[in-house]
């Protein structure tokens, strides 16, 4: 493994963050916004929206380290009739734009709530549609490993829980932030706040759960695969598999006991510091967690053929 | 597309000497790690007990590759940035000035042909010596080979020189090439008295460190 691959780790990790960020915002934004009214619901997720700008940012820069020849960069996108990665880059640089024009016209009130919600939408979709082509860029009929439905299922799954996760690492943090500047506010929140890790945990609890399906099964139909597939399951298992357990027991911790615990504390109220403690540890190992595992997506490639 | 250049390789005749896989990379100047042109090593067998006695059911063979300018390129189709395209003769180029070198096609391919110039940060593959092949002459692989292992011609035109080819080589009789059907390479092979029925099990490629 190579600094070219680490920067598609770096990539493809940072734009699913991204992506699944967004999303996550959107779907906590609606319900808050149901429950305590649009004023605290924006409260809660402004900040952690403009806090995705930066990381689809980084993203589009690591992606140029992949690049032998980055001065052609531009040309990525002169192939979209047949290149899923041709395609992956455009969505990917539109999902960007659009959501950047959404969180610029949120922090500063632009246009009508609904003309925003409009834009939100978009961006949303483009998002979705960005983390689908990146998993199609893999999908190639001559490496049949990634070539399966495990592909895309994995893409998705670290999109949403990562989203979820660094949602509820955001959110303490900007409720931290609020509780130095403006006390009054932050005390008004943290009911809002705690409900809403409350559900976040819920979700990644559900999303580890879904990876907790989905990689045995993949492992079980690589088995029955195409030589090469078999080859790169033997890899997975074997000279990778201490990297392979360790990623299984990080996001199990990260995203299944750690969440049951702000499950557990969300119930009490004024136990926000140590569900800041926990948000912050939670994101922290699923981000290693799913980091591993994309180091050992690529790392088990292996083609048919020569 | 009025014509498809093809490769034709007899495994019989072919010593695995690599003179095709050295005379190409002289003519491109190629730096170490890139080898346009490969000789594999196909080996296996050992011995097998038959009644009373052991008996030695060993086999090699060789397996020279470049690009096999396919009919269905899937380097091309991957390709971001437009830079591989395929000519009228049907030879499957890169334009080095439009690659980016994501090394998106090198993934793809079954047959290990394009490879990354770490000097320039760009793909580089066989070209299938379009220039010499524009004079009429054979590219340097083939008229370097000792043993005239090896042919490169419009497919119509090793139909007339070895008969009935079929449309690409047979997968099944060859450990390890990939099934033709993936990207339509325009590629034959005589294979092996040896290569026949072959899995892959029994046999392996045994020179691994030089290709």
């Amino acid at each position: 493994m190579q600094v070219h691959e680490w920067a598609l780790v770096a990539f493809t990790i940072l734009s699913q963050m991204s992506v699944g960020t967004f999303l996550v915002l959107g779907i906590v934004h609606f319900f808050a916004r149901r429950r305590a009214g649009i004023e605290a619901a924006e409260q809660l997720s402004d900040i952690a929206l403009l806090a995705i700008g930066p990381v689809i940012i980084l993203a589009f820069v690591a992606s140029l380290f992949h690049l032998g020849n980055p001065l052609n960069a531009y040309r990525a996108v002169a192939s979209l009739g047949s290149s899923w990665l041709s395609r992956e880059i455009l969505s990917g640089i539109l999902f960007a734009a659009v959501g950047g024009l959404f969180a610029l016209m949120q922090w500063r009130k632009i246009g009508s709530e609904t003309l925003r919600s409009v834009i939100a939408w978009i961006a949303a979709l483009i998002g979705l549609f960005f983390v689908y082509a990146m998993a199609q860029v893999y999908m190639m009929r001559t490496v049949p490993t990634w070539n399966t439905w495990y592909t895309p299922a994995s893409f998705f799954t670290t999109t949403f829980l990562l989203g979820a996760v660094a949602v509820g690492a955001a959110f303490v943090a900007s409720y931290a932030y609020l509780g130095r500047k403006e006390p009054e506010e932050a005390a008004a929140q943290s009911e809002l706040l705690r409900q809403t890790l409350y559900w976040i945990a819920i979700a990644s609890i559900v999303m580890l759960g879904v990876e907790f399906v989905i990689i045995p099964a993949y492992l079980a139909f690589q088995y029955a695969g195409e030589a090469s597939a078999i080859a790169a399951l033997r890899a997975l298992v074997g000279e990778y598999g201490t990297l392979f357990i360790l990623r299984l027991v990080l996001v199990f911790v990260g995203a299944g006991l750690l969440a049951v615990a702000l499950v557990r504390n969300t119930l009490k109220a004024g136990s926000e510091r140590s569900l800041a403690g926990l948000a912050y540890a939670a994101f922290a190992l699923v981000l290693v967690s799913e980091v591993t595992g994309r180091f050992l997506f690529y790392a088990t490639y292996t083609r048919m053929g020569l | 597309m009025t014509t498809q250049y093809a490769f034709y390789f007899d495994s019989n005749a072919c010593t695995g000497c690599k003179a095709c896989q050295i005379a190409c990379k002289d003519k491109y100047d190629l730096p170490v790690g890139q080898t346009w042109r490969k000789v594999y090593e196909v080996s296996g067998g050992g011995w097998e007990k038959v009644g009373e006695t052991f008996q030695n059911n060993t086999f090699g063979y060789y397996i020279s590759m470049g690009c096999n300018h396919c009919v269905q390129p899937i380097c091309m189709e991957v390709c971001p940035a437009a830079a591989i395209s395929k000519r009228d003769d049907g030879l499957v180029e890169i334009n080095q000035d439009l690659c980016i070198g994501c090394r998106l096609c090198e993934w793809a391919c079954p047959y290990g042909c394009p490879q990354y110039n770490d000097e320039i940060g760009r793909m580089g593959k066989c070209t299938g010596c379009d220039d010499k092949i524009e004079n009429g002459e054979p590219p340097q692989c083939v008229s370097a080979c000792p043993s005239r292992a090896l042919d490169f011609a419009p497919i119509e035109v090793l139909r007339e020189r070895y008969g009935d080819i079929g449309q690409s080589y047979k997968a099944s009789e060859v450990y390890p090439l990939p099934d033709s059907n993936y990207t339509l390479p325009a590629f034959f092979i005589k294979p092996h008295k040896n290569a026949i029925s072959i899995d892959g099990d029994a046999a392996r490629i045994a020179n691994t460190e030089e290709v």
